[in-house]
């Protein structure tokens, strides 16, 4: 019998595991990365353990305590401990858009500069997440950048990074 | 040099004016975090490491022990006007010092919280004093097996006191260890895990990983919940607790500067854990437990006397055998290996200045936070108004700001975002960062521990338990790992506090 589309996606829906069993599982993979990757070092033997024998030991670890998790994830889903969403209710977009405008960031420092860089990167902030007015905006992100490049910069002597005009 | 010698140079040491300043700008940034809810002492230190290596061993020292030991008497402002513990150390503090509050005794309950707080904080470090310098003598004994064993029983004994399923925490342990062998293999000097990235090699910078994992993790959980907090409306006055009240708390406080020091000083435990178990002993003893809750000052002088006292025990095992007792310990570790010292049995006999001075020092610190704390929490609960909108994208920038700093690099900084997003996950999936930190920073030591214990057997994994000292901790190890397969304390274990990220 064919099997519909419909289907398949229930087969995959979240609900059908909890979160454990979800989390146990990533672990499990990721444990068995870790070990194959592990492999590619020299193990030596234990009288003499070589590069790869504790990232090996760390990689097996995950995957006996993964295996743990899915044992009891399983047991606690037989319970009826189901799917808990993590993100129902919660303004998660805006988490979203701090992550973005870290990245950003991380991206905009070397050809911006530091001040320029900061500045946008707080009034963005300020003027997204939970919105302020523009003088606040405004404000709030010239004096940060300002203040935070006379402390790290000036009085700290950290070496933020300059843009092509020279702060 | 005799003990009394010792202390007086040690005193020596921390009046100088710039470990004066160093001390008092420490227990300043210390108290602030400590009343701002959502950035702990972990996040606080990893952000000013960096501002630090421009001055002295010692001066790093004594301001980045001042941020730890302030942040656990600022906690108790929050704890006590907004009901919002400002770390995790003070959470239980909100139970009797809110009721306090909203009875019109926010006064003595602030005053009392200081007060226990500056007597625990001393008598811990006079016992820091008294047992750090003969424990060290007895770490001369250990050797790598011993150092194996002591490190595994830490990482144990955390992941022991760890929420929810033990296999989240070890599962944690695990993975922190591997993190701790990205990099340089030390002993055969290959790398490891670093993908021709210039920066690997010295491995995953433990700075990064926690100002990710609780300094940007945090602020991403925060943000999607409403960021409005109310601050307790009241007239703050009579600070000073009258004897009434002297008399119901003067011996909870003991108790608790007793239960803090010792849980404080065991790898794994600490201020969190020390300040449920003192409100849970000054329940179970007090003629009225039906009244905790409501408003019971030994109920706020207890758990605050407790978490203080626990700072000074934890620095036991740092500075005595240079194992790291918490996640705090372990950045100052990570502080002292950037300043060129090991902490460890030798730093007593070949940094007398930084033992003496740092642990001197706080003896000031504490003075200097009761005359800070008392008259400046008018100032404080100012500050707790700074709405949180503000606030972090200013907690995020000092996080790009510190991450930045450490090497001058964009993929440090990487790193951390990285792991904010990781931290933010193993949040919601209900994963503890504290194991993994503390076993990133164990890693490295572990390994080199093992192998060599592995190279002077000839490949004999019992050699463990063939040394008294090693198989001892071993056992209490295995008994720790056992412990949670028999129902009844399965139980026991389900009771214990969240230990969580910060203490």
């Amino acid at each position: 019998m064919p099997v519909t589309f419909g289907e398949v996606i229930k087969v995959v829906r979240m609900e059908r595991f909890n979160n454990d069993q979800v989390s146990a599982a990533v672990w499990f993979a990721a444990g068995i990365i870790i070990c194959l990757a592990a492999l590619r070092y020299d193990l030596g033997d234990f009288a003499s353990p070589g590069t790869g024998f504790m990232p090996l030991l760390a990689g097996l670890a995950i995957v006996f305590f993964s295996f743990l998790g899915l044992v009891h994830g399983t047991l606690r889903r037989k319970q009826g401990v189901g799917w808990k969403p993590s993100l129902r209710g919660l303004r998660w977009k805006k988490s979203l858009v701090v992550v973005a405008a870290l990245f950003a960031y991380i991206l905009l420092l070397p050809p911006l500069g530091f001040s320029l860089c900061t500045a946008l990167f707080i009034g963005f902030l300020l003027r997204t997440v939970k919105p302020q007015k523009w003088p606040v905006v405004a404000a709030g992100s010239v004096l940060t950048s300002l203040g935070s490049y006379a402390v790290f910069e000036l009085w700290l002597k950290a070496q933020l990074p300059k843009g092509p005009w020279g702060f | 040099m005799d003990f009394f010698q010792s202390i007086a140079m040690g005193f020596q040491v921390a009046l100088q004016p710039g470990n004066l300043f160093f001390c008092f700008i420490g227990v300043l940034i210390g108290t602030l975090v400590g009343v701002l809810p959502g950035l702990g002492p972990v996040a606080a230190i990893s952000l000013l490491l960096p501002t630090t290596f421009h001055v002295t061993p010692v001066s790093a020292i004594i301001m980045l022990a001042g941020i730890y030991y302030g942040a656990m008497y600022g906690g108790s402002t929050t704890s006590i006007l907004v009901n919002i513990p400002g770390e995790a150390a003070s959470v239980v503090t909100c139970l009797d010092g809110y009721q306090m509050a909203r009875r019109g005794r926010a006064g003595p309950a602030l005053g009392i919280a200081a007060f226990g707080s500056f007597i625990a904080g001393t008598i811990g470090v006079l016992g820091l004093m008294l047992i750090a310098p003969p424990l060290a003598e007895f770490g001369l004994k250990f050797g790598p097996p011993e150092y194996f064993s002591l490190m595994t029983l830490g990482l144990t004994i955390l992941t022991f006191l760890a929420s929810g399923p033990m296999w989240k925490a070890l599962l944690m342990a695990a993975f922190g260890l591997f993190l701790g062998c990205v990099g340089m293999d030390t002993l055969m000097g290959a790398p490891r895990f670093t993908w021709d990235i210039i920066e690997l090699s010295d491995g995953i910078g433990l700075v990064p990983v926690v100002m990710g994992l609780f300094g940007i993790s945090e602020v991403l959980l925060n943000v999607e919940r409403s960021m409005e907090r109310s601050v307790f409306e009241t007239k703050i006055r009579h600070l000073l607790p009258d004897l009434k009240d002297w008399g119901e708390s003067i011996f909870a406080i003991l108790r608790g500067t007793v239960i803090g020091f010792f849980l404080g000083v065991l790898p794994g435990g600490g201020a969190v854990i020390s300040s449920f178990v003192s409100y849970a002993v000054e329940k179970k003893i007090s003629k009225y437990p039906e009244k905790f809750g409501t408003g019971m000052i030994p109920g706020v002088a207890g758990p605050e006397a407790a978490n203080n006292a626990a700072t000074a025990g934890a620095f036991i095992p740092l500075l005595t055998l240079g194992i790291p007792a918490n996640a705090v310990m372990a950045i100052l570790l990570g502080a002292m290996m950037i300043h060129g010292m090991q902490p460890g049995p030798m730093l007593v006999k070949e940094h007398p200045d930084l033992f003496w001075g740092a642990v001197t020092s706080m003896y000031l610190g504490n003075v200097m936070l009761l005359v800070l704390n008392l008259p400046l929490i008018g100032l404080w609960v100012k500050i707790l108004k700074v709405p949180y909108p503000i606030l972090f994208p200013l907690i995020l920038l000092f996080c790009l700001i510190g991450g930045y700093s450490l090497n001058n690099s964009l993929v440090e900084v990487f790193i951390m975002v990285i792991f904010g997003l990781i931290g933010y996950l193993f949040k919601k999936f209900e994963y503890e960062g504290a194991p993994l930190v503390l076993a990133l920073v164990l890693g490295p030591m572990m390994e080199t521990a093992l192998r060599r214990s592995l190279l002077l057997s000839a490949g004999d994994p019992l050699i463990f338990l063939s040394r008294p000292i090693s198989a001892t901790l071993m056992s209490l190890s295995l008994f720790l790992l056992a412990y949670p397969l028999i129902p009844w304390f399965r139980k026991k274990r389900a009771l214990l506090p969240k230990e969580d990220k910060e203490d």
